[in-house]
C-alpha cells in the first residue's frame, strides 16, 4: 500500500517552543488516520506545512509523492482541506462559496454538495454572517469534500457540531472509507476517533509520541473505576488488586483507576452487594499524561 | 515507517489545457473579489462623484470669473502653480483646482485598502487557508486581488465620471464628455501605483495596519513633495521621486501618455515584488 501522506524528519519553528520537531509519519492510501494531540501540540502546524502555508525548517512531506514545496498546487487539487480556525467571507452565502471553489476546481456538478449539506442539515442560502458558528462549521466540511478528493485533510472536523450532526459527520468518513478515499483527521476526542480511525499518531510538544492501531491505543488506555456497594467494604483488596492506582475509599464507595483487564476486580466485587458500577475511559488528556508523560 | 514516496499519476497534462485551467482560476478569483468590492467600490463612487457634481453646479454662481481670475493672480506663481488655482475661470481649470489635484488623496485610499486587505487583511481575518486550499497558485491570489481592484478603481472613477458630465450637462457647464474621462481615467495610475504599494507591503507583511499605513504616509509624502517642489525653486528637484509630479493635469492638458504608462509600470512592478515575497513566506493564521 502507497502513502497517501509521507514526511521524513518534517520540522517547522517559529521561536524557542513552539512548532513540530522532526515527524515522520506515513498514512497509507484508503486509511482513515487519527492525529491526536492537545491544542499547541503540533497538529496545526504539520497540516498547514503539508499544504505549503508553512515553509518547513527542515526535513521533507510528500503527499501522494509530491513534494509539498514544489508541488502545492497538485496537491491542492486532489486534497480537501478544512482548516481548524477558519472564517468564510461573511457576506456570501455557502451557495456562493461552493460555486466560486468549484470555479476554482473546475467541478460542474454540486449534486454530492447539495447531498453532502441535506445530510448535514446544512443552510446553503443565508449569508455566513447570519449563521451560528455549528452551521459555519458544516459549510466548511462541505467545501472540503463536495469535490471527492482522494484525500481529505480535516482538522477538529466536529468543533461546534451538535452529537447528532457528529455522528451523521462520521457515517460520512465511513462511506468515504468505503470509497477508498484516505481521510486524515485531527481531534480531541477519543470517542470519535475510536469510533472511525484505523490508526492513531499522537503529537505532543511537536514530536510525534506514537503511532498505533486505534484499537491498541483504546485498549492501552486506563479506566475510572467507581464501585458502590450496599455498606462499607475493605478497601484493601481492592487496592492490591494488580493495576490499580490512585485509590480513594468513602464508606461504601470505592474509586481508582485501573490499568490492567478488570476480571480481578469483577470476581472480587461479586463477593460484596454491589449497587452501582461506573466504568469510564479517561480522557485524551489523561492519556496523554499516563503513557506518555515521561517522554519528551 | 517510511513506505517511501510514491511515483504519482498526476502528470503535468497538455500544455492548453494548463494554460486553460490557469486563466480559468485567475478570472474566477477576478470575478469573486470584484463582487466582493462592489459594494465599497459603490460607495467610493458615489460619495467622489457626488463631490464632484456638487463642484460643477457652483461653478456657475461664480458670476464674474474675471475677478476670480485677478483675485488669484495676485496670489504668488509657486503657491498658484502648487495648488493649480491658475486658471479658474473656465469649468477645467476649476475643477482641477478644486476636485481633480486632491482627488488621488482620497481615492488612492481605495486600492490601498482593497490590496492591503488582499494578503495581510485575509491572513489577520483568517479567511485564507480556506481560499488557498484550493488549487490557487499563490502568484493568482496576489495578481487576481490587483486586477479585480483595478477593475473597480475603474468602475469608480467611471460612476464619478458620469456624475460630474452629467452636472455639467444639467447646469449647462460648457465641459466635454472626452475631457471628463480624461480627468478621471487619468486618476487610475496614480491610485493603482498605491494600490500596488499596499499589495507589496501585504506580501511582505502579516499586518494589514503597517500595509495601510505605509502607502497611506508615501501617499502624503508625495504629494507634499511635489507641492513644496513647486513652491520652492531648492526642493524643486524632489519633485520627479513624486509620483505626483507625473501625474499633471489632464483634464486642462489631456492624458500625458508616456506618464500614465510609466506610472502604471511602476504599479505593476510593485505587483511583480508582492509576487515574489508572497511566494517565499509563510501564511499565519
Amino acid at each position: 500500500m502507497s502513502a497517501a501522506i509521507e514526511t521524513q524528519k518534517l520540522t517547522k519553528t517559529y521561536g524557542r517552543s513552539r512548532g513540530i520537531r522532526y515527524v515522520d509519519l506515513a498514512v497509507r492510501e484508503g486509511e482513515v488516520f487519527g492525529f491526536l494531540g492537545p491544542n499547541g501540540a503540533g497538529k496545526t502546524t504539520t497540516i498547514r506545512t503539508l499544504f505549503g502555508f508553512l515553509r518547513p525548517s527542515e526535513g521533507r512531506a510528500w503527499v501522494f509523492g509530491m513534494d509539498v514545496r514544489k508541488r502545492s498546487v497538485e496537491i491542492r487539487a486532489r486534497v480537501g482541506n478544512l482548516p481548524g480556525e477558519f472564517v468564510l467571507e461573511d457576506r456570501m452565502s455557502g451557495e456562493d462559496l461552493l460555486q466560486f471553489f468549484a470555479r476554482l476546481r473546475g467541478v460542474k456538478d454540486l449534486g454530492y454538495a447539495r447531498e453532502l449539506a441535506e445530510r448535514l442539515g446544512a443552510d446553503l442560502h443565508r449569508p455566513m454572517r447570519r449563521l451560528s458558528r455549528g452551521n459555519k462549521q458544516k459549510v466548511g466540511l462541505i467545501q472540503a469534500m463536495f469535490h471527492r478528493p482522494p484525500l481529505l485533510v480535516l482538522d477538529e472536523p466536529t468543533s461546534g457540531l451538535d452529537p447528532l450532526v457528529q455522528e451523521e459527520f462520521l457515517e460520512i468518513v465511513d462511506d468515504v472509507r468505503a470509497e477508498g478515499r484516505t481521510v486524515f483527521f485531527s481531534s480531541h476526542v477519543l470517542s470519535e476517533v475510536e469510533r472511525v480511525c484505523d490508526r492513531v499518531g499522537i503529537i505532543r510538544d511537536g514530536q510525534l509520541v506514537t503511532v498505533e492501531p486505534t484499537r491498541e491505543l483504546v485498549n492501552k488506555a486506563f479506566r475510572h473505576v467507581t464501585l458502590t456497594f450496599d455498606e462499607p467494604v475493605d478497601p484493601g483488596p481492592f487496592r492490591a488488586l494488580p493495576g490499580v492506582r490512585d485509590l480513594k475509599a468513602d464508606g461504601a464507595r470505592i474509586s481508582f483507576a485501573l490499568h490492567e483487564a478488570p476480571d480481578g476486580l469483577v470476581k472480587l466485587a461479586a463477593k460484596h452487594r454491589l449497587v452501582s458500577l461506573d466504568y469510564e475511559r479517561p480522557s485524551l488528556e489523561e492519556i496523554f499524561l499516563t503513557y506518555y508523560g515521561g517522554r519528551s | 515507517m517510511s513506505l517511501g514516496p510514491v511515483i504519482t499519476k498526476w502528470g503535468a497534462g497538455p500544455r492548453r489545457a494548463h494554460a486553460r485551467r490557469t486563466w480559468g482560476t485567475l478570472f474566477a478569483l477576478v470575478l469573486h473579489t470584484v463582487r466582493l468590492q462592489r459594494r465599497s467600490a459603490l460607495i467610493w463612487g458615489l460619495a467622489l462623484g457626488i463631490y464632484s457634481a456638487a463642484i460643477v453646479a457652483t461653478f456657475p454662481t461664480f458670476g464674474d470669473m474675471e475677478q476670480l481670475d485677478q483675485l488669484m493672480r495676485a496670489y504668488p506663481e509657486g503657491l498658484r502653480e502648487a495648488f493649480n488655482i491658475e486658471d479658474m475661470g473656465t469649468p477645467e481649470g476649476f475643477l482641477d483646482s478644486q476636485v481633480f489635484s486632491l482627488a488621488p488623496l482620497a481615492l488612492a485610499f481605495f486600492p490601498i485598502l482593497a490590496c492591503s486587505g488582499a494578503i495581510a487583511g485575509a491572513e489577520e481575518r483568517q479567511t485564507l487557508d480556506v481560499l488557498l486550499g484550493n488549487p490557487l497558485p499563490r502568484w493568482q491570489l496576489v495578481v487576481g486581488s490587483f486586477l479585480a481592484t483595478a477593475l473597480s478603481l475603474l468602475g469608480i472613477a467611471a460612476v464619478v465620471g458620469l456624475f460630474t458630465w452629467g452636472t455639467a450637462l444639467l447646469f449647462d457647464v460648457d465641459l466635454s464628455l472626452l475631457t471628463t474621462a480624461a480627468a478621471v481615467l487619468n486618476l487610475w495610475p496614480i491610485c493603482l501605483f498605491f494600490g500596488g504599494l499596499a499589495l507589496l507591503c501585504s506580501a511582505l507583511l502579516h499586518r494589514r495596519a503597517l500595509a495601510t499605513a505605509i502607502p497611506g504616509v508615501a501617499l502624503f509624502a508625495a504629494y507634499l513633495a511635489d507641492v513644496l517642489g513647486k513652491v520652492s525653486d531648492d526642493l524643486e528637484d524632489l519633485r520627479p521621486a513624486s509620483v505626483f509630479y507625473y501625474y499633471g493635469t489632464a483634464i486642462k492638458d489631456g492624458i500625458d501618455w508616456a506618464n500614465f504608462a510609466g506610472v502604471t509600470l511602476a504599479a505593476l512592478f510593485c505587483v511583480l515584488l508582492a509576487v515574489l515575497a508572497f511566494s517565499r513566506r509563510d501564511i499565519y493564521t
